[in-house]
Parts: structure tokens; sequence; C-alpha cells
């Protein structure tokens, strides 16, 4: 279920094609070519400004491209035909803070000409909104769970989702995901921006790194995870050798500190377990969910694709 | 055309108005309120008009001993004690329409470059709405909104002319005075509202509104002592509004069609521009 299902008329739903978009002096984004497909996750990746809102921003016809364009269904957000195809979580959610969540829910199933309100309460239930709340008193998770019900509940053929699972637990955060695999099940096409390796890695059929506007990679998560460093720390029950990893394929450095030490492994860690199996290993601790961290350091340290 | 094997069906576009009523569903509240002091503040007005034509004589010999100009600039050339008189200098040259800008101009900033700025325009634009009907529901929101306010303030009066003893002023009189200080208040909405449209900045749309409402006013107040301000007083809409005034003439064509000349290309420069840039 994680292959790209083929297009009817072999338009891409989100299609973006020598996408350029200047702010004066600044390129966000630089001729990005970016495709994805119907019953197609497409995680979008990158440090903050490296122009992951900015692509979406334009997607959704927020901002005007300099040059290319920003393919949306066979035509582009302007249409509002299309647009009501979409579903859209913003970055920063925002929401009119006086409205009752039902209500705002209400308002903009009247602004789609309808939506069915079964669709929309089992969204709520899912999501354990209270919609009798104001959105000024919520929670900024709940926020969010407003904007994820606005987004989903009129069942869209595309999802534009600017890092929707922010200030939600995990057990939401899952939850959210589940709703989105159940929309790719549909063939539904998902451009989802994020930072959050685990999650993209649960999630993404493909991915696509951006830096300083650029695409420097694209690549299906598998073929990714394998090049990507880890940052492990293992603590020992003794004082570490410091010389002990020394010699390991794979470990791009290691730092000694007591009985803990700090390891960076690029691609697998199979050669470091096996050098300390025997070594009194007593906690292997990942401090790889960061993969603004992984990604942007490997790629400013062998200087980018460009 | 449809390039994706879709279990939706297709939807019709929403009938139009659903960001009106929505817009003015949230603003039901906050009207209130503005009613209950505009209609107060009418009433208040027009209530003490029978005392202050008891003294009548004194208030006039009073006007005719202050420097020419200065019963103009009240709106009162034609004298304090007379019902329009009275009512221009004590309530349509100043407080009212100045209480309908503070209004109009708080709103129109906030139908685009206000939401613009607390992020629930985009939002709200990624429903299938398009920019130019966000823009003009919002902006014939802000008119409703002042409709109503200056139906209360000029009704108060006109419902009550007969115990005010403001009846030498017909119902026709007051509906033209009405309309004259509605569009008034709009002119100056519509140019906060273009420039908010245009730009999505907040302050500079409050600043473009109330600037030029002050600065006309200004123009207006000294055009009858500065002759440099005499010269430009065709330009300002408080001298359509007031000379002569629609208390005195009824219904006059500066008053009316003058504003409509500057809000109808405004409302549609600030949509157009606001269609095609980008969001902030």
């Amino acid at each position: 279920m994680t292959t790209t299902r083929p297009v009817d008329d072999g338009t891409p739903p989100i299609d973006i094609r020598r996408l350029t978009k200047r702010f004066g002096p600044l390129t966000a984004v630089d001729t990005l070519d970016l495709t994805v497909g119907s019953g197609e996750i497409y995680g979008l990746l990158g440090p903050n400004g490296a122009g992951k809102s900015t692509t979406i921003r334009a997607l959704m016809g927020f901002v005007n491209a300099t040059s290319g364009t920003a393919g949306l269904l066979g035509g582009t957000a302007r249409d509002l035909r299309l647009r009501s195809r979409v579903g859209y979580v913003g970055g920063d959610v925002v929401l009119d803070r006086g409205l009752r969540a039902q209500h705002l829910l209400n308002w903009y199933a009247d602004l789609r000409g309808g939506v069915d309100p079964d669709a929309v309460d089992a969204l709520c239930r899912r999501l354990s909104l209270d919609t009798d709340r104001k959105i000024g008193e919520l929670s900024t998770g709940n926020r969010k769970k407003v904007a994820i019900v606005q987004a989903f509940m009129h069942r869209p053929d595309v999802l534009v989702l600017d890092e929707p699972t922010v200030g939600l637990d995990p057990l939401l955060q899952r939850e959210v995901l589940n709703l989105v695999r159940e929309r790719r099940a549909d063939g539904c096409a998902v451009l989802f921006s994020s930072h959050l390796l685990p999650e993209v890695e649960d999630i993404a059929d493909r991915v696509g790194i951006l830096r300083e506007g650029v695409l420097v990679r694209e690549d299906t998560i598998a073929s990714l995870r394998e090049e990507a460093r880890q940052r492990l720390e293992l603590r020992f029950s003794d004082d570490v050798a410091p010389d002990l990893l020394d010699g390991v394929d794979g470990v791009a450095s290691a730092e000694v500190d007591g009985h803990t030490v700090h390891v960076v492994v690029d691609g697998s860690v199979a050669p470091l377990l096996r050098r300390v199996a025997d070594r009194g290993v007593d906690r292997i601790v990942s401090h790889d969910e960061d993969l603004e961290d992984i990604f942007f350091d490997y790629y400013q340290a062998d200087g980018g694709a460009r | 055309m449809t390039t994706t094997a879709t279990t939706t069906a297709r939807r019709a576009p929403a009938a139009p108005g659903g960001v009106l009523r929505q817009m003015l569903r949230e603003r039901v509240r906050s009207l209130l309120w503005w009613s209950i002091a505009v209609g107060a503040l009418a009433a208040i007005t027009g209530g003490s008009y029978p005392t202050v034509k008891e003294f009548g004589s004194g208030f006039d010999e009073m006007m005719e001993q202050m420097p020419e100009g200065v019963s103009e600039m009240l709106g009162a050339s034609s004298g304090l004690v007379t019902p329009d008189g009275y009512l221009n200098s004590q309530f349509y040259s100043n407080i009212f329409p100045i209480l309908l800008l503070v209004f109009g101009i708080m709103v129109a900033a906030w139908t685009v470059a206000g939401a613009e700025r607390e992020g629930t325009l985009e939002p709200l634009l990624a429903n299938p709405v398009s920019r130019t009907r966000v823009a003009l529901e919002r902006f014939a929101g802000v008119a409703v909104l002042l409709a109503v306010l200056t139906l209360v303030g000029t009704g108060v009066l006109a419902a009550l002319r007969g115990p005010f003893e403001l009846d030498p002023l017909g119902l026709n009189v007051f509906a033209a005075v009405g309309v004259a200080t509605f569009l008034l208040a709009l002119l100056f909405a519509s140019l906060t509202f273009a420039v908010g449209a245009a730009t999505g900045s907040k302050g500079a749309a409050i600043a473009v509104g109330a600037g030029l409402a002050a600065a006309t006013y200004v123009v207006f107040a000294l055009s009858a002592f500065v002759d440099f301000f005499d010269d430009l007083r065709w330009t300002s809409p408080w001298h359509w509004f007031l000379e002569p005034s629609p208390l005195t003439d009824g219904w006059t064509p500066a008053s009316t069609l003058l504003p409509l000349a500057v809000i109808v290309p405004a409302v549609v420069i600030g949509t157009a521009v606001f269609a095609r840039r980008d969001l902030r």
C-alpha cells in the first residue's frame, strides 16, 4: 500500500513545476519540481526557512509564483471547484477565536456547500474534540484538532498539511496519521510537511528535503534512512576506554564521557552493536527524532546536492 | 477533467452571503452596545433641545458676537437655536459622524488586513470562496453595520421629533441627513478597507482612514478662517456633507453623489489588488 497509484490522465494531483518564489532579494523557493500522485503521501522536510511553507502557500494560491507553476488537480488553487476538493492545515493554526468550534465548522461546511454532519461528528469523536468551547479558550492542541477536522470533513482528494501534528499528544498524533492513511486509501494525494523523523518515516511514501528553497534530495524513506546519520547515546555499566569505538564501520564521531558515549553513526548501526555487544551496555538512547538535525547537518557537511 | 479516483461527489459552490452572514453574526453583540450608546446620545441631544430653545435669543446674541466663520465651523450657519442649526452643531457635524467613523474604521480595518494579521484569513481562503467574494461581502458587512448605527441615531431623533420640539424638520430631512451621514462614514471606512485590502497592513489602513478623516475635517473647519484651506475645502467630504447641510436643504448632490464617487472606485481598486497580491 505504499506504491504510487497511477493517475488517469497522467497529471498528478499535486504537480509543482519549476516553481520559483522570491520575496524581494530573498529566493524562498528556487525552481522546485515536486509531484504527488493519487494515493501517495509525500513528506516535505527541511529546517525552518527552507521554503516548506512558501511551497505550500504557493500551492494553495496564497502567494503567487514568481515563475513556474504550482499545479493542483489539473489546474490551480485559484479555481474554486478544484479548491473545494482540497483540505488544508496551516502551519500556525489561527481560527476565529471568538467562535465556538462547532460554529466555525458549520460555517466552513456552509462555505463548502454542505458537508455530511455525521462525518464531522465522527471526526470530532475520534479526536475527542469538545466543539462547544470557544476556539480562543482551547489549548493549542485542541485548536489544531479543529483545524484538522475542517481539513478532513469534506473527504478531500488532496490534503495539504503543514506540520499537522505539532502540538498534539502522541496518541492523537497517531490518530491523525491514521486519518491521513485512510484518506490515502481513498486515493487522496497528501503533501505533508514535518521535521519529525519517526512520524515521516512512519507515514510518508516519498520524502523531499528542502534546503534554502532547493530540493536537495528526493527519495523513498527507506533509502534515505540508510544514509541518515543517527545520534546514539550508549550508557555503559563501567567507565569506557577512550579507544573503544575506534575503527568501527559507520561511526562518524564518538565522544566518551565517563560511563556514556555519544556516537554519530552513518548508515547501519550493526558494526557498532557488534563492537559493544559484550561491553556491558545498560541503555541505548536514540536522539534522532529531529530530522532537521540529521539531514541539515548531513547536507550542509557535504555541500548539498546543488 | 477529474484526475483522481475520487469518492467525493462534485460539490456545488456555496450560495453567496456566507461570509457576510458570519461577520454580522459575530458582531451582533457589539452592534447592540454601540446602538444603545448612539441611541442614548441622540435622545439626550434631542431631549435637550426644548431647554436650549427657551434660552434661544441669548444663544443667538452670543453667536453674533463670535468672529465670522465660527458658526460655520460649528455647522450652525442657520443659528444655534433653530432645529437644524442645533442638530448640526451638537450632533451631525461632530459627535455622531465621529462615533460612526471610529466604529466604521475599526471594522473596515479588520475586514481584510486585520483578519490577515490575526491569521484567520488564510484558513478561510482555503475554502472554495474567492478573495473577491470575501472582500466584497465583508465590505458589505461594514456598510450594513454603519447603516444600522446611523438608522438608530437618526431614527431616535426622527421618531421623537414631536416631544423634542424638532418637528419643523420633516421625515424627509431626517432621511436625507441620515443617508448623508452614513455615506460620510462609509467613505472613510471604504478608504480604510481599500488600503488594508491592497496592502495587508492594518496600521496603514487605519492611518489612511483616520488620518484623512481628521485632515479633511481640519480643512473644512478652518476653511472659514484660512484662505489656503478655503481653496481646498472642495476636497473635503465634511464640506460636501455640511455645506449646504441636508438638515437645511434636504437631499443635496454633494452629500450623496460625491461620497459614492469615492467609495465605489476605492472598493473596486482595493478588492482588485487584494485578489491578485500575495497574502502576508
